[in-house]
């Protein structure tokens, strides 16, 4: 009897989970370069509810992983010399303090030392390392291969990279990804750097809308759910237990 | 439940951004002022699974992890330091810089300031100032009994005086750059500072390598666009009303568990 409000209370704790990563999305719905999650659930089989008793498939809720969708997120155009969305698969390769990192938020601006950095002040990795900026030696531009010239001359080359399976990144915060497997980052053959424009979040807000209001009811069934079941229990035991029954 | 913490930081963020955005459109007449836009980045997450680790023996791995993040935050409030559109004011005084640099400015405390704005005057002893008084740097002093005062797009200025034809140069209008301008830090009354983001200021002649020209006659009107700001705005309101949605959602899912217990 008892079984219903523990798959209840599974489920309900798999819907408030469901919930912190859809309030997630939707603070980040105006996060540049942001890539929203699902909360996939999987069933989780217990043969045997009692021991000894008659084998009954009970079956609890879980969490199976976090899905990140990395599809691209709409262009809006900056005009920023410094702004830089990828169109196409890959990252731009950022070292920080604590490693090598990965973005598609291509807001890059100049330290006071001209080196191109992001906005936490962390150097963009070109093809050969930070790269050097002087403002003074004229426009920059950047060519849709990533070539970063000033006045005609190269200065530098951004670095774009792609990974074979994205399942090897993880979320680091302040708009950055962490390589956490052995899979090697390659150079990416289709992407198009776009200059002047950024990639903004890819939340479609419509669907966490829709999720957000699936979540309220599915909670509200399950707890009916459970606060039936909870006073069947009572019922049984009141009219079992009477010493007169009716 | 973590889903109203995140969906607090998502709407205090949006709030900054409609500061952000109100202080440009209040600065839309603004001579010299330079648009200023909030840039946001995600928070930590809180890493439940991790991506990649091992599931068995035989070496199979998690393909996706469980990471819950915890909203957002302001990464930066970024200054756009494009050139504004130039205006003609046909006061002699008015000078406006198209390109890279800024106008020094000497302030009281004997400190050096940096501004686009260059609605400039004389004060009583004919020396150049902004709109404040405060001298312009290097100064320039103009001479009683001018006719005529012309400063070049190289920022020579050269008067003219009653009586005479030929004119004198008075004067030489200096423009400072930074590697980094977007660091500098604002203190009001169209005047920045130099500021560890911006790197040191270097001084040149107006019209030299990474200088700007000085026009004489205009100023620089502010780099806003209204219809841009106008559009964030809806955005940011929107978003805001988003994130609002979860605080209720995540106070009913709490309601309904606390009323369980009848």
């Amino acid at each position: 009897m008892d079984n219903a409000i523990y798959v209840g209370l599974s489920r309900q704790m798999m819907l408030e989970r469901e919930l912190d990563i859809v309030a997630n999305n939707l603070a980040n719905v105006d996060t540049n370069g942001f890539k929203f999650e699902d909360l996939i659930s999987s069933a989780d089989k217990v043969s045997t509810p009692r021991a000894g008793g008659p084998s009954q498939a009970l079956t609890f809720v879980q969490d199976g992983g976090v899905a990140r969708d990395y599809s691209q997120g709409a262009f809006t155009q900056t005009g920023g010399p410094l702004d830089v969305a990828i169109d196409g698969k890959g990252f731009f390769q950022i070292s920080t303090a604590s490693g090598t990192r990965y973005t598609r938020d291509g807001r890059f601006k100049l330290d006071s030392t001209g080196k191109l950095v992001t906005q936490d002040g962390d150097p963009v990795q070109g093809a050969g390392g930070d790269i050097q900026i002087d403002p003074t030696k004229g426009q920059v531009s950047i060519a849709k291969n990533g070539v970063i010239s000033q006045s005609g001359n190269q200065v530098g080359k951004l670095q774009v990279v792609s990974f074979d399976s994205l399942a090897a990144l993880s979320k680091d915060g302040a708009n950055l990804f962490e390589n956490v497997s052995n899979v090697t980052p390659t150079p990416s053959t289709d992407a198009v750097l776009e200059q002047g424009m950024l990639e903004g979040s890819n939340v479609q807000p419509i669907n966490q809308i829709t999720r957000l209001i699936e979540i309220n009811r599915a909670y509200d069934a399950i707890t009916t759910m459970m606060s039936q079941t909870s006073s069947l229990s009572t019922t049984a035991i009141q009219r079992l237990g009477a010493v007169n029954p009716s | 439940m973590q889903a109203l913490r995140t969906a607090a930081t998502g709407m205090a963020a949006q709030q900054l951004n409609v500061e952000v955005i109100s202080n440009n459109i209040a600065n839309m007449n603004t001579v010299g002022f330079k648009k200023q836009r909030a840039e946001f980045e995600d928070l930590l997450y809180q890493t439940i699974v991790q991506p990649g680790s091992q599931s068995s023996d035989s070496g199979t791995v998690v393909p996706t992890g469980v990471q819950i993040g915890a909203g957002v935050k302001a990464g930066s409030v970024y200054r756009i330091t494009g050139q504004g559109t130039l205006s003609n004011t046909g006061n002699s005084f008015d000078m406006a810089i198209n390109g890279a640099g800024y106008f020094q400015v000497q302030m009281p405390d004997g400190t050096t300031a940096y501004t686009r704005a260059g609605n400039f005057s004389v004060n009583d002893q004919g020396q150049l100032v902004t709109e404040d008084g405060y001298l312009v740097q290097p100064s320039i002093t103009i001479p009683q009994n001018v006719t005529n005062v012309t400063i070049s797009q190289q920022g020579q200025v050269q008067v003219t005086t009653a009586g005479t034809t030929a004119p004198t140069t008075v004067g030489q209008v200096q423009l400072a750059t930074f590697l980094n301008d977007a660091g500098l830090e604002a203190m009001g009354n169209n005047l920045f500072t130099e500021s560890g983001a911006s790197g040191p200021a270097t001084a040149g002649n107006p019209g030299a390598t990474g200088y700007g020209v000085v026009m004489q006659g205009y100023t620089e009107a502010s780099n806003v666009d209204p219809v841009s700001e106008i559009t964030d705005l809806i955005v940011a309101q929107r978003a805001y009303e988003m994130n609002s949605k979860v605080v209720t959602t995540a106070d009913q899912m709490l309601s309904t568990a606390v009323n369980t217990k009848s």
